[in-house]
């Protein structure tokens, strides 16, 4: 059953309501499947949950991002201050260092922003132009007003009758198979 | 719906980081490289109107920077010397040479010569040769060994920052005011003791009004 | 702003002046927050869908093509202005001695301000849960990022030799010289980019579930893979979500303090010197809170032409519009209040310099000037006192255009009166206006109009995963009272 190559990807299942897809995923998260996901046109609260979905990491990227841009600013502005080009303008001090905080402020947010951006992005492995859950026609409307579930067939749980048994008892419109 | 790009654009995505990661390291050292006034500026040498040679005439002959450069110790700028200067020597040296032929006409009362300058300061930013001459900066410590090159090419950066480098701590650079013109002398290997020989001391503006006036 | 959520809506009938004639089926309130819902006339969310892409996909109305003929026009005068300066030197602007800081100051900070609303309508409106806020984001924070632009522009072309403008950057160049960071200019270099680089980002994370379905209902091959390939293969994944949901939370909690520092930093251009009427610890504030008051009017500007032109109205409803006018009567008493405590302080010190430089503003040479501001932003607001005006949109349209011409003319007012009567009466002189100031000014809004015009024609002006979201549908455990 799951040695074998599959001539599909995977099975996906149509739903047409919030409350439909969410008892969904709370049965496909029960029955024990780890290769699957469900597509929302928009976040749908308590999908985390009802899909079993650990907290995201991306907070704690975005701060050691964010302090390292600090640090890179403040270092910058001590070095050029203090090292490279010592010069007395207006009689401040080598080492401003209230002068400093608003660069060190920004740069740390520049640097916590492209963390939250592009952290986000490579967590989510995006961009990822070419999926085969976009040869179903059907699945255009996971942008609009329907909800899907796409089980891939390299889940150990996967078997073609009970997957498709189990989306279809959760109240699925319509189910079908994935091409590669 | 059909996918609308291809398999292999998925692999994009990691080429471009790559490639931008690799691109951006050597984009900040060709930065670094090629925009300082050391790559920028340094050897710099103008082709001259007339093929005039410091190394004959600094060099072999031993005319002193002076004898030209007449008011490098009075004046703020050292002085391209007229025509006539040329022709105290030129109206009988070598008087018929055809590369003289500027000089011979512009002592005759036609235009100037119209000598390509090497070593330029913006406008914004003021530079006393007399000051400096006076502090005992030599001629070589800014200009290199003049009296070495055929064409005069530009030996040091000439950027604020060297400026500040040496206007921090002048005491490595200084010389007696005997030696200004003495391309061979070395205040690194002969330093050069202004207190002990009863001399003011030296103290060179780091602010911004010393240069920016 | 900040006592909004308490001003209770409860009660009273549901608002469905200018909806569309269908059956108001939602006519049952909120269920989240029990007052008028924010999406009106009974939509579901393939409808809203079809509401926000229609115009992209179907082709501009006719005004369309006038607004941007025009902005077209604009932005011509302005690259002309612009070639012009460079080729001349600053020596075409009416600049002198001692108003050395004359309209391109003046305009950067305009834009600049205009910008801050759209950031406060997307992060600080959304980390407040003000759901209303999913109307309007989207086109604010457009706003946001061509305002910006706009505002870039002006301290690049003033400084004479644009070539050389990497200098500012703290990078390797000929010179070997780094630049001064004790000095507010160069903060600003800094403030106002990351500014616009942190708008861009949190404005294109939230295109991108929009752009997916641009491109699932795109007809051609050739936008299918535009849209496609800026939607970056985004599928709907919950896992996705997951991550993408604490991005947005996380960008919008530092677009907020970014709202409060970056005009807080172009204040200080100000605050730092030591001329009567600019060194004051009141700026920061001030300027912050004259910056939203003029970003909102300009926000009300285009949406309520975009509301009509779009047939956005079940989107963009009283409710959106009446919020907003209540933003802007308060910002805009703030700012009257700082106009206020300015004199109050200017007789309280007893700095005759700081007395006479508040008494000129008022009485002297400008005078004009700074009775337009007062007129136009103290006073045109606090119609929207009366809830009638705050719910008739011509009202606030005329209102937020004032609004606009006030606050440019209240950082007109703060640079130029301080410069030309300071300290030393025999330095003072008059400044005017050159042609190729004014040139400039107007040739600016031709490049932030031509760029919004390019935004509505190409891309959802509504935020349409974000205004699914505030439908009670939305909600799994939403139990439906009626049929």
């Amino acid at each position: 059953m799951t040695t074998q190559e599959s001539s599909n990807h995977g099975m996906l299942a149509e739903y047409s309501t919030t409350a439909s897809i969410y008892h969904a995923c709370e049965k496909v998260r029960d029955a024990g499947y780890t290769r699957w996901d469900a597509h929302t046109p928009f976040p749908v609260h308590g999908l985390d949950a009802a899909m079993g979905l650990s907290r995201s990491k991306l907070p704690w990227f975005v701060l050691f991002c964010g302090l390292s841009g600090a640090s890179l600013a403040f270092a910058l502005q001590w070095w050029t201050s203090v090292v490279a080009q010592p010069l007395v303008i207006a009689g401040k001090p080598l080492f401003s260092w209230q002068a400093f905080v608003p660069v060190t402020f920004e740069v740390g947010v520049l640097f916590a922003a492209f963390g939250a951006v592009f952290g986000m992005l490579a967590m989510n492995g995006l961009p990822q132009l070419y999926h085969s859950v976009f040869h179903s026609e059907r699945f255009s409307r996971a942008s609009d007003d329907r909800f899907f579930i796409s089980i891939e067939s390299t889940d150990p749980n996967y078997d073609e009758t009970k997957t498709r048994a189990l989306l279809e008892e959760a109240g699925a419109d319509h189910v079908e198979f994935i091409a590669h | 719906m059909a996918n609308v790009f291809p398999q292999w654009t998925n692999s994009l995505p990691k080429l471009v980081v790559g490639a931008l990661l690799i691109g951006g390291t050597v984009a900040v050292f060709a930065v670094t490289y090629w925009f300082s006034p050391e790559y920028t500026d340094v050897g710099y040498t103008p082709k001259q109107p007339v093929p005039f040679s410091h190394k004959v005439h600094a060099g072999d002959l031993g005319l002193d920077c002076r004898y030209c450069h007449n008011s490098v110790e009075t004046s703020s700028t050292a002085a391209i010397p007229p025509a006539a200067t040329c022709m105290n020597c030129h109206r009988s040296v070598k008087a018929d040479s055809k590369a003289l032929a500027p000089i011979r006409a512009a002592a005759a009362g036609g235009d100037p010569v119209r000598w390509v300058r090497v070593h330029m300061l913006p406008d914004y930013a003021f530079f006393d040769h007399s000051v400096h001459v006076g502090a005992g900066v030599g001629c070589a410590t800014c200009h290199g060994r003049i009296d070495q090159m055929e064409e005069v090419a530009q030996h040091t950066a000439l950027s604020m920052n060297w400026c500040l480098d040496c206007h921090r701590h002048p005491e490595a650079v200084l010389r007696p005011r005997s030696e200004i013109t003495n391309m061979d002398h070395d205040p690194a290997q002969s330093p050069f003791d202004r207190a002990a020989a009863g001399l003011r001391t030296v103290d060179p503006p780091e602010h911004c009004s010393g240069c920016h006036r | 702003m900040f006592g909004l959520s308490s001003l209770s809506n409860t009660g009273r009938k549901p608002d469905t002046t200018g909806s569309k004639p269908m059956e108001a089926t939602n006519a049952h309130l909120d269920p989240v927050d029990g007052r008028t819902p924010l999406v009106i006339g009974g939509h579901d969310f393939h409808s809203i869908t079809e509401i926000v892409a229609r115009p992209v996909e179907q082709g501009m109305p006719r005004g369309w093509y006038i607004i941007f003929g025009i902005a077209l026009c604009l932005l011509s005068l302005l690259l002309v202005s612009i070639g012009w300066l460079v080729w001349e030197g600053v020596g075409v602007w009416g600049l002198n001695n001692p108003v050395a800081w004359g309209w391109a100051i003046v305009s950067f900070v305009f834009w600049v301000g205009i910008g801050h609303a759209g950031t406060l309508i997307s992060a600080i409106l959304y980390l407040f849960r003000q759901r209303w806020r999913t109307g309007v984001n989207r086109a604010a924070e457009a706003m946001t990022i061509f305002a910006v632009v706009c505002a870039l522009m002006f301290p690049t072309i003033h400084v004479g030799r644009i070539w050389l403008l990497y200098w500012v950057f703290p990078i390797p160049n000929q010179m070997d010289v780094w630049p001064n960071f004790r000095s507010p200019l160069l903060w600003d270099v800094f403030a106002v980019t990351i500014y616009g680089t942190v708008s861009i980002l949190f404005w294109f994370t939230g295109l991108i579930p929009d752009l997916a379905t641009m491109r699932d209902r795109a007809k051609t091959l050739t936008r299918k893979r535009v849209y496609g390939f800026f939607a970056m293969g985004w599928r709907g994944s919950n896992r996705h979500w997951h991550n993408y949901e604490v991005a947005y939370m996380i960008l919008a909690g530092l677009a907020t303090p970014l709202v409060l520092s970056v005009h807080t930093i172009v204040s200080f251009d100000f605050a730092v010197s030591q001329l009567p009427g600019w060194h004051t610890t009141i700026f920061p504030p001030y300027f912050v809170a004259g910056a939203i008051f003029s970003g909102f009017a300009m926000v009300l500007t285009l949406m309520v032409i975009c509301r009509t032109a779009f047939k956005m109205e079940n989107l963009l409803t009283n409710r959106h519009f009446e919020n907003m006018a209540k933003i802007v009567l308060t910002t805009g008493s703030i700012v009257g209040y700082a106009y206020a405590m300015e004199f109050f302080i200017a007789w309280y010190s007893g700095n005759p310099y700081e007395s006479f430089a508040f008494v000129n503003r008022a009485f002297g040479p400008y005078a004009w000037a700074y009775w337009i501001m007062v007129s136009c932003n103290v006073l045109s607001p606090q119609i929207f006192w009366f809830r009638k005006a705050r719910q008739n949109l011509t009202v606030i349209f005329i209102v937020s255009i004032f609004v606009n011409i006030g606050m440019w003319f209240e950082r007109f007012v703060i640079t130029v009166t301080s410069l030309a009567n300071d300290f030393l009466p025999s330095a003072w002189d008059y400044f005017h206006p050159s042609f190729w100031d004014i040139s400039t000014l107007l040739g600016s809004f031709g490049l932030f109009f031509t760029l919004f015009c390019l935004f509505v024609r190409y891309l959802p002006m509504v935020a349409i995963a974000e205004v699914k979201c505030v439908l009670p549908e939305s909600n799994p455990h939403h139990q439906p009272t009626e049929g």
